[in-house]
């Protein structure tokens, strides 16, 4: 997958309306700097898929205290967080 | 006398299985119960546990190699150094030459995907007796969750053309899950409106304080249930022979929906863990079972459950006993309501409708 930020963005995007879906959400308006879990799109088992999907998707392993908002709470902070361990 | 317990089925269509390893050596005395091996193919895992207690007298089966559904894994005896007698003169016949099974048979045999090796006979040639008999033995060597396919209660074929398909392993431990249920416990449900409010408040300030990215709720109240647990040890518990069988870990079921894909997964020993090792260890649990890469100690040895379908937004679901425990709870919460609800199916063997009455009661509102 490509790290460039903007594809990394465009494949949350799409993946968190994917996700929504189901739950009879319309995501599409979301925003990059919506805070996921507030925004009422996913509950928390989607956003559990999120980031299952996220660590399979580009290769990383995300340990169960890094998982909070700061690090995973948006799509801007995610790709932070992807771009940085993929620096790091 | 020595007797002999055969590598399992575990899923109807696959002849052989894995041996991924062998938990036990010869000498070792086991009791009923215990894990004497792992097997595997490529749809599940699963542990073999000794059906009955006694000394290990000699291992058939090879580790990290295949082995054939039906031989013989392992000999066990009252003593360490009791003789094996030979098991191939049941059906071998008086010259020596192996006996085809019965016409009958053979066709069961290839419906069942099985071989006739290691089914003992009781004349001189296999039959459809002799099958279902050793299926019905066999069956008990796969722990309850593992998907203990119950195959032998014939029933008719329908009418209309068709064909038969194989179950993947999760639909296989759903039916077996389903048949344990309908032919052992004594099944009620129960279910009362509850006030989320409280609950939710408690769980947006555990939320705030552990500055957590998850709704705690879910994890917040099955932790309860797994307190209420150890409170009220017969709701961990199951009949075994018309006896109660306590069990002494709490190991607390927790439903996770994971695409198509519907697990009970475990958390084990939760009297040993506080509310943030819970959250945490089921936390990894869940991303597990997501990824569809659940080990077998995740997805079996449960002794209490809970279940909700608050996503789906349903107003009641009644769910099916997990094998050998008498109380699941059940969690819905409609939106727009107002209310929730709290449910459980419960087995009437072990408990009234009293016990789970207050157990929900008990559960309806958070920790003080």
């Amino acid at each position: 997958m490509s790290l460039n930020p903007d594809d990394i963005k465009a494949a949350l995007r799409a993946k968190v309306i994917e996700l929504a879906e189901p739950l009879g959400m319309d995501a599409s308006g979301v925003t990059d700097d919506d805070i996921l879990p507030a925004t009422g799109f996913l509950d928390s088992g989607a956003i559990l898929e999120l980031v299952v999907w996220f660590e399979a998707t580009y290769d990383i392993r995300i340990k169960q205290e890094e998982m909070n908002i700061d690090n995973l709470g948006s799509i801007n902070a995610m790709t932070d967080f992807l771009l940085a361990r993929k620096q790091g | 006398m020595a007797s002999y317990q055969t590598v399992p089925c575990v899923n109807i269509n696959d002849e052989f299985v894995d041996v991924v390893s062998i938990d036990v050596k010869p000498g070792q005395y086991v009791n009923s119960g215990d894990i004497v091996a792992t097997v595997e193919t490529d749809k599940s895992m699963i542990d073999v546990v000794a059906e009955q207690d006694g000394y290990v007298l000699r291992i058939d089966a090879i580790e990290k190699e295949k082995a054939r559904v039906g031989s013989v894994l392992f000999w066990l005896g009252e003593s360490a150094d009791e003789p094996i007698p030979d098991q191939k003169q049941e059906s071998v016949a008086p010259d020596g030459i192996s006996l085809q099974p019965t016409a009958k048979a053979r066709a069961l045999l290839k419906k069942l995907g099985l071989d006739s090796a290691g089914i003992p006979a009781s004349g001189d040639r296999l039959s459809v007796a002799d099958i279902e008999a050793w299926l019905a033995r066999s069956g008990k060597s796969i722990t309850p969750a593992a998907g203990a396919t119950p195959v032998a209660r014939q029933e008719q074929m329908p009418a209309v053309n068709g064909e038969l398909v194989a179950l993947s392993s999760e639909a296989a431990g759903m039916l077996h899950a389903v048949s344990w249920h309908r032919d052992h416990a004594a099944a009620g449900y129960i279910e009362m409106e509850y006030d989320p409010k409280p609950w939710e408040d408690y769980a947006a300030a555990y939320a705030a304080e552990h500055k957590l990215m998850l709704s705690p709720l879910l994890p917040l109240m099955a932790f309860r249930l797994a307190q209420l647990g150890r409170e009220r040890p017969a709701i961990n518990s199951t009949i075994v022979n018309g006896q109660r069988y306590q069990y002494q870990p709490v190991n607390l079921g927790f439903t996770v929906q994971a695409g198509t894909m519907l697990y009970l997964t475990v958390v084990r020993d939760t009297q040993d863990m506080d509310t943030a090792q819970f959250i945490s260890a089921l936390g990894e649990i869940q991303r597990h079972a997501m990824g569809h890469k659940l080990p077998p100690q995740e997805a079996s040895g449960a002794t209490l459950s809970f279940s909700s379908m608050a996503r789906w937004n349903v107003s009641r679901h009644i769910p099916i006993l997990p094998p050998q425990t008498s109380l699941i709870v059940a969690h819905a919460a409609p939106k727009n309501a107002g209310h929730a609800v709290l449910a459980a199916s419960y087995d009437h063997r072990v408990l009234t409708g009293f016990d789970v009455a207050q157990v929900l009661q008990a559960l309806s509102q958070p920790p003080k």
